[in-house]
């Protein structure tokens, strides 16, 4: 043992400020970093929507010549890239801790999965009966949906402000979007709804360098 | 001047006690964890934890995690408390005026 160590704090002013200083960087490493939770969330969106929107405009138009298959390919990899950098950045902060903070967040993850397959299990006996327009809109409107819902569950859970209002942002610009129609939809969501998310990121990221 | 708690009032004790305390109240921490967030020697950090566990301010507990032998460390109601009560008494010491306000 280094003997030096045993001895007190040279006064209470060092003692405090050592208690503060060790809390805080317990706290920061133990916490993900927001940029990984959320920008890449933001940049699916972005890529994913905005090359749907770009492939099937409103009103059947296409602005841009791309090949059928290349949107929805683009969108399903970048949100399971997304998924998978979001679970690596969460055990790599919480999986050498156990206890209800660690059940909190696989409980959560499983409410992702069981939602997503419920919800895409039902889409995918429905959506054949519909135009392609229509389906898409239906596939991403009700996707969208979900996010929003469990954004806001987590914001509940971790009383975590900006997940709750990020999880009201894209629940607002999911219902503008979806009166607005498909290929609006998909506009809708690659500028407003990922705009958000980078936008929760950033702040997030912020309060975690900057707590008050 | 308040008697400051000994067993807490020693500058590496004092640390692994405010970390443990940053943890969610149900929460455990494998003892590597611990260690590279407090940059500590293994030896170093035994010796310390020892002394807490003697005092009753953490729990250690041995489990496996698949076939890994995993060490779970956590800050007991009494270590809480004992933190609490000491970082008041600092402030106290600091500030006798505001100590009750700020807690």
């Amino acid at each position: 043992m280094d003997p030096d160590d045993d001895l007190p704090p040279p006064d209470a002013a060092a003692a405090l400020q050592l208690i503060r200083d060790q809390r805080g960087a317990t706290a920061r490493q133990l916490q993900p970093d927001a940029r990984l939770l959320y920008w890449p969330w933001g940049v699916a969106w972005l890529v994913g929507f905005g090359l749907f929107f770009l492939r099937f405009s409103p009103d059947g138009r296409g602005l841009l010549r791309l090949p059928d298959w290349l949107p929805l390919t683009a969108l399903f990899v970048l949100l399971v890239a997304a998924a998978a950098i979001q679970a690596v950045t969460g055990k790599r902060a919480y999986g050498q801790v156990t206890g209800d903070s660690s059940r909190r967040g696989r409980w959560y993850g499983c409410a992702w999965v069981l939602g997503s397959l419920s919800v895409f299990a039902v889409l995918g006996r429905v959506v054949d009966h519909l135009p392609y327009d229509q389906a898409a809109l239906l596939w991403s409107a009700t996707a969208v949906g979900l996010t929003g819902a469990l954004q806001m569950a987590g914001g509940a859970i971790w009383l975590d402000r900006d997940l709750f209002r990020l999880g009201v942002w894209i629940s607002v610009t999911n219902v503008i979007g979806t009166f607005a129609g498909p290929g609006w939809h998909a506009l809708v969501l690659a500028v407003a709804g990922s705009g958000g998310i980078l936008a929760a990121g950033a702040i997030s990221w912020r309060r975690q360098r900057h707590p008050q | 001047m308040t008697e400051l708690d000994p067993v807490i009032h020693a500058q590496a004790r004092l640390r692994v006690v405010a970390s443990l305390s940053a943890l969610g109240d149900s929460d455990r921490i494998t003892f590597p964890r611990l260690q590279e967030l407090l940059a500590m020697t293994a030896g170093n950090l035994s010796v310390h934890l020892r002394k807490l566990e003697d005092a009753g301010y953490v729990e250690i507990s041995k489990t496996h995690r698949g076939r890994t032998p995993t060490t779970l460390i956590r800050l007991s109601r009494r270590g809480r408390l004992a933190f609490e009560e000491y970082t008041e008494a600092i402030r106290a010491l600091l500030d006798p005026t505001s100590s009750k306000e700020q807690s």
